[in-house]
């Protein structure tokens, strides 16, 4: 993969994220700070984002969203598929849910 | 208590915000609320709310008192469903301008949703989870950081908590092994078969 490919990438990612975004905080703004584990304030203001800006944004060389969970028993939780499965994922979840949501300073 | 002039009853003049409520009365039933958590949170009077009730689920509301003690929420599945529950909760009150219906409901359905999605059984009802915030509000219960995962659980208020750990990281010996999961147990082999079964038949 060379490196024009690479950037495209990043950039459909972008584009997609924050698409995701504003479909979420337009269906439901409470709901979403959970999917999303933004505050209110960065859901806002992606919601906000015209389509040029959008474009614009996106059109960077790195990725502006980041991996949600640095935890490490989140991510051995998920990636565990041994017994209790169900039981796992719930724990997961609960880690998950009550992360605080990343906002700006 | 609830009282006739309750503020939460004299709004309801506006014929839109009569609206909401019965279609915020309407979500509630069809979640399978039982009649007591509506006269609570609904703004609408207690005949309404019973003729709502029966139009939406066709069968009259059950009568008696609803499950009162907070020791439920203790026991070791109850435990990390209401858990899971109160860090939904918690999330979506995040949100400004949410009250307590809608942060119920939307924190019921993400709860609904991850069952759903990791194939286990509904062991919360929106009853009880409405009388988790309760207890929360009245501080009866309060939410521990366990000190192996870092995760928020239900616990007792004036609960020592120092060194609590969770019941996912420390699960009781027969933890699980119940009669319901059995059927859980059923249902994942039915699964699996299923496609052998399409190849035998074709």
């Amino acid at each position: 993969m060379n490196n024009e490919q690479l950037l495209n990438e990043i950039r459909e990612a972008n584009l997609s994220y924050m698409v995701l975004v504003q479909n979420l905080v337009r269906r439901d703004r409470a709901e979403a700070i959970v999917r999303i584990g933004l505050s209110e304030e960065v859901a806002d203001m992606i919601a906000g984002l015209t389509i040029p800006q959008m474009l614009r944004i996106a059109a960077r060389n790195v990725l502006i969203c980041r991996f949600r969970f640095d935890d490490e028993i989140v991510w051995s939780l998920l990636t565990d598929h041994g017994t209790q499965a169900a039981t796992k994922s719930v724990h997961a979840a609960i880690l998950m849910a009550g992360q605080p949501v990343a906002g700006v300073t | 208590m609830r009282s006739k002039s309750s503020p939460a009853r004299a709004r309801t003049k506006s014929v839109v915000g009569d609206a909401r409520e019965v279609s915020r009365a309407v979500e509630l039933i069809r979640m399978g609320a039982r009649l007591q958590v509506l006269e609570s949170e609904i703004a609408l009077s207690r005949e309404r709310l019973l003729r709502l009730y029966k139009e939406v689920a066709g069968v009259s509301p059950s009568k008696g008192m609803l499950p009162f003690s907070t020791d439920w929420f203790m026991t070791w599945q109850p435990n990390f469903h209401s858990s899971l529950f109160m860090n939904l909760y918690f999330g979506v009150s995040k949100a400004t301008g949410i009250d307590r219906v809608d942060a119920l409901v939307r924190a019921f359905r993400l709860y609904q949703e991850h069952l759903q999605l990791s194939g286990l059984p509904e062991v919360l009802s929106i009853t009880r989870a409405w009388r988790l915030v309760k207890f929360f509000d009245a501080k009866m219960l309060d939410a521990a950081a366990c000190t192996a995962c870092g995760g928020r659980f239900v616990v007792h208020k004036y609960e020592p908590v120092a060194n609590f750990i969770c019941g996912l990281c420390n699960p009781p010996a027969r933890a699980g092994k119940t009669r319901g999961n059995q059927g859980l147990g059923i249902a994942h082999a039915i699964v699996e078969l299923e496609p052998k079964l399409d190849e035998l038949v074709a």
